[in-house]
């Protein structure tokens, strides 16, 4: 015990602070959705040494499982989650360069976007959100995407899963487009494909031949670990 | 005074900004200053106050954050800027009465002011909600057309044509159109009231160019229906609504203008979604050169505005829009729960109560968050149109002890609510008539909630 003591007390003597406080430093950034500090919490822990695996998962994860769940509350509202989501991307992007290039700490990569014809963005938006938030790098396309764009941006990133994105009720069938031209080009089977949006349905899902479908975003995060965890087996 | 010229211009010329930078920078950040600034605070117990102080602040707050914020436009990447005289040379000279419908249908829209006994205008039907066959369409118009309160017809968006799934911006959408425009007004004439305006212009046509081909006089539409264009949240425009205000405007009708701020989205929490609400109403009168507008506030996480916090949001941003203009402003209702549950109705008068007793009328509803295919029947908007003849000339504050007591009936429900039965389940569409059980269960509630201490007229 005096031992532990002592290290603690010369580890915070020789590095100036203690790692959990730069943890919490990374947490803080993210929760109090500042970019600034978030760069700047991430900066100190390469400085200070520190294993990025365990500023990632104690630090910016932690804050983005905080934030996510006030959201989830709303105690926050959709400008902190989004801004809260750029502090642990620009904090993810210093710790992650840290890392060997054969190691990954992501769950799985998400290419997403609001499909062809509809040019609404927010439930998108949210989503993307907490999947980031959840350890997924991902890959918003924006609004209005071609079927061939969710497909060749999947090709060129690697991804595990389309997210499909409509909310009104005449764009539903350009999800169905999306999964005809994975068929079509003979790779249906290599991605996992997610809809959701206001008029989408577990029905249409089942329909349509998709693999997962969420009512709301934390919803989707979990569908989203699951079918990845699967397809990894 | 502005014009719709002018609108372009400064589409073309205000300030360049990124989307992310106006949604997040300008709009979010400036939004919550302002509601600190002006003191506006949300409190639960009270979702429909009677605080004449409380709405002046958040339309005096609604105004500076319109003046400061202006309306993002998406195409070219501009901020649409006015000057406070602009604003209120407009809001003088806005239009105060608006006359809807032909021969014995038509009827004069009117202003209305908190607490006021004048009856609201009642415009029922679906709200664009997705039907899946002609079939279901023409039994729900008609059956909304034979409401005996309804003034105009919001008619429900067909999602094919033939058989062909609608696609955005294609012919089959423009065929959709077509079809819907044609029906909507076969249905009115097949239940003898073929003067009825129909008011959220044609639900199935998303793009101007659908819209532009489906106006064509010889399918039904009017100059004398409403043609309802909607605003992106948080108040950005693009080229295609705007094209579909030149297009109504070049025909000489009332254009309106539908916006939904999200509580929980950039606005914020309910005191932010009130005061953008408001700003929506200006933003609608000049961008869009609206002579009714038509706010529809939800819950982004339950789709509906029947909580207490957009109970609160409807009822202030509407006593301060009707206290301090003569804007034609209708709210627009949607109820988390299905047709034929208690639960649906009881959302319904608690929404249409909020909306009536601050001073604005009313279209009703989006059922079951407006998003399940035939899910939707005459009886809820029946239901809206009841409840709203009877509260008008109510106090708020017997209102506010009203709602409460609806709002202790579902609340608990609100995350998990009952998607009820579709139209053809609980209705014979061949004689256009409501089952049994959903008569039985109608008397039910509303016996229920006269109890609670409102008076129908029959």
């Amino acid at each position: 015990m005096k031992f532990l003591l002592y290290w603690r007390c010369l580890h915070v003597w020789v590095i100036g602070v203690s790692e959990e406080e730069i943890y919490s430093e990374l947490s803080e950034a993210v929760v109090n959705y500042n970019v600034d500090a978030a760069v700047k919490a991430a900066r100190k822990a390469v400085e200070k040494g520190l294993d990025p695996v365990k500023a990632i998962e104690n630090g910016l994860s932690k804050g983005a499982r905080i934030i996510g769940d006030q959201f989830d509350r709303l105690e926050v509202f959709l400008p902190e989650l989004l801004i809260a989501t750029d502090a642990m991307k620009a904090g993810l992007d210093i710790l992650l360069a840290e890392l060997p290039k054969d190691q990954t700490l992501r769950k799985g990569t998400v290419v997403c976007g609001t499909v062809k014809g509809d040019i609404h963005e927010i439930g998108k938006k949210i989503v993307a959100a907490l999947l980031s938030a959840n350890g997924f790098e991902v890959y918003d396309l924006g609004a209005d995407v071609p079927s061939s764009k969710f497909i060749d941006e999947a090709e060129k990133v690697g991804a595990d899963i389309l997210g499909l994105s409509a909310l009104m009720s005449s764009t539903l069938a350009a999800q169905k487009d999306v999964i005809d031209y994975l068929k079509a080009m003979g790779r249906r089977e290599k991605y996992i494909v997610m809809v959701g949006g206001g008029p989408t349905t577990q029905d249409w899902a089942t329909q349509i031949g998709a693999d997962g479908y969420a009512k709301t975003a934390p919803e989707a995060v979990k569908i989203a670990l699951e079918l990845v965890k699967k397809k990894k087996r | 005074m502005v014009t719709f010229l002018d609108v372009m211009d400064k589409a073309l010329t205000g300030k360049p900004c990124s989307e992310k930078d106006y949604t997040l920078k300008i709009f979010a950040a400036r939004l919550r200053e302002i509601v600190k600034e002006h003191g506006i605070k949300f409190d639960p117990q009270i979702p429909i106050p009677s605080d004449d102080g409380l709405a002046d602040e958040i339309y005096k707050a609604a105004f500076d954050f319109f003046v400061e914020v202006g309306t993002y436009c998406r195409d070219t990447e501009r901020i649409i800027k006015f000057d406070e005289n602009e604003i209120k040379e407009r809001l003088r000279t806005a239009p105060s009465e608006v006359i809807f419908g032909e021969g014995r249908d038509a009827k004069k829209l009117t202003p209305r002011k908190p607490e006021d006994k004048t009856p609201p205008w009642c415009f029922l039907g679906a709200g664009g909600g997705p039907v899946s066959t002609e079939e279901v369409f023409m039994g729900l118009v008609e059956g909304y057309a034979s409401i005996p309160e309804v003034n105009s017809i919001t008619t429900p968006a067909l999602t094919s044509v033939s058989g062909l799934r609608i696609r955005p911006k294609s012919p089959l959408e423009a065929l959709g159109a077509i079809r819907n425009a044609v029906l909507a007004r076969e249905a009115t004439n097949r239940v003898g009231r073929p003067g009825l305006p129909i008011m959220n212009t044609l639900a199935t046509a998303e793009s101007a160019t659908s819209l532009a081909i489906a106006m064509q006089s010889k399918y039904g539409l009017r100059a004398s229906d409403g043609y309802m264009i909607a605003v992106m949240d948080p108040m950005i425009v693009d080229f295609d609504r705007l094209n579909k205000v030149c297009a109504a405007l070049s025909l000489g009708a009332p254009v309106g203008t539908c916006f939904d701020p999200l509580m929980g989205g950039y606005s914020g929490g309910p005191e932010g979604t009130a005061v953008a609400n408001v700003a929506h109403h200006f933003l609608s009168a000049l961008v869009y050169q609206a002579s009714w507008h038509l706010p529809f506030p939800l819950h982004i996480k339950y789709v509906c505005s029947s909580t207490p916090e957009l109970l609160w949001v409807i009822s202030t941003s509407g006593q301060a829009i009707s206290r301090n203009t003569h804007l034609l402003s209708l709210n627009l209702n949607y109820a988390a729960a299905g047709p034929m549950t208690e639960m649906c109705l009881y959302e319904t008068a608690a929404s249409v109560t909020a909306a009536v007793v601050s001073g604005l009328s009313i279209e009703s509803l989006g059922v079951a968050t407006n998003k399940y295919e035939d899910r939707m029947t005459p009886m809820e908007p029946r239901f809206s149109a009841e409840v709203a003849l009877a509260v008008a000339g109510m106090k708020r504050n017997e209102a506010n002890e009203f709602v409460k007591a609806l709002l202790a009936k579902y609340m608990d429900k609100i995350s998990n609510a009952p998607l009820g039965m579709k139209f053809q389940e609980c209705f014979d569409m061949a004689r256009g008539k409501p089952s049994e059980k959903y008569v039985e269960l109608y008397g039910k509630v509303k016996k229920e909630v006269e109890d609670l201490g409102i008076a129908f007229l029959y």
